[in-house]
């Protein structure tokens, strides 16, 4: 079976999902934020009261309520969420994440399961982990590092 | 007089006879392991002074809708500023540090990738290391572009077969 196959017959539950900040849509920027620091996640996803993701409040939110100089303390989420974001099931394939990814620059997908309840997060992180668990023996022997390859060599 | 033993050809083996190429299952695995990150498009990227403020750091990530800042002093890439720098260290105390310089904010010492490294090496750093901005430098040491995983999925995209 092919990569591209693969992509189209395995499901999105498959991947590495990460657990999702859900929070209301009140919540204010500071309350999120402090949030997203805590779990290290660059996105905190809106939801209704049944647990539906509504919206996502994203780094690129962040950096659009700096730049307006608008108040963390006082600011409701919502007025800086993203308008545009994906939600995926975890049944769909993973090549829908993908082309979500490629297509159309999303960093991260709301998951779902098949009655549109939030049960995690993915995308572009969990498809890179997805890739390398297929081509481990290329990819997870390769230099990593910052300093320039003829110090790292050994002797150097 | 010289004292190296010349092999007749005739009778010398050939040092590439017992060469066995690598075998791949697939285009893709061939092309992570042996196309060169110069295959991948790296480029637009953007490119800050680390003297430049925080301010105008916000502002050109802002403007471009970029996720990452590439901070270049005398060509020489020094750090990278990027979206999670800004959740990290400045979001919650932006108007006390707006105008301090981004050199003490950004990330030093980004994991790097070199134009002739496999692209395999631009997938490691993003899923092993787990960085999402890849600055890519050519043998001279100087920023050729930078690969984040959507231009890394695109490349592979072009081998699927």
């Amino acid at each position: 079976m092919t990569f591209e196959e693969q992509l189209s017959s395995e499901q999105i539950r498959t991947l590495p999902l990460r657990d999702a900040i859900a929070i209301d849509e009140h919540t204010v920027a500071r309350a999120a934020i402090a949030l997203m620091r805590t779990h290290h996640l660059g996105c905190a996803v809106i939801v209704d009261q049944n647990c539906r993701p509504t919206g996502v409040f994203t780094e690129q939110s962040i950096i659009r309520l700096l730049v307006a100089g608008a108040s963390l303390d006082t600011t409701p989420i919502s007025s800086y969420a993203e308008p545009d974001f994906s939600v995926v099931r975890a049944s769909d394939p993973i090549m829908t994440a993908w082309k979500a990814v490629v297509d159309s620059g999303r960093r991260f997908m709301c998951v779902t399961d098949d009655e549109g309840y939030l049960i995690g997060l993915t995308g572009q992180r969990g498809l890179a982990d997805y890739v390398c668990d297929c081509y481990a023996k290329q990819i997870t022997v390769q230099r990593l590092g910052s300093a320039p390859w003829m110090l790292q060599r050994e002797g150097a | 007089m010289s004292s190296y033993f010349r092999l007749d050809p005739a009778e010398s083996i050939d040092p590439l006879s017992n060469f066995e190429p690598a075998d791949y299952d697939s285009e893709l695995e061939r092309a992570l392991a042996e196309d060169p990150v110069a295959e991948i498009d790296a480029k637009p990227y953007l490119q800050i002074s680390p003297y430049a403020t925080v301010q105008e750091a916000v502002e050109m990530l802002h403007d471009s809708g970029a996720a990452s800042l590439l901070v270049i002093d005398s060509d020489r890439l020094v750090g990278i500023f990027t979206e999670r720098d800004v959740l990290e260290k400045v979001v919650e105390r932006y108007p006390r540090i707006c105008s301090r310089p981004v050199e003490e904010f950004m990330t030093t010492d980004p994991t790097i990738v070199y134009q002739s490294d496999p692209s395999a090496s631009a997938a490691a750093a993003i899923a092993v290391a787990g960085h999402r901005h890849v600055p890519v430098l050519d043998m001279d040491e100087r920023v050729q572009g930078i690969i984040s995983p959507r231009r890394m999925f695109a490349f592979m995209e072009k081998h699927f077969s």
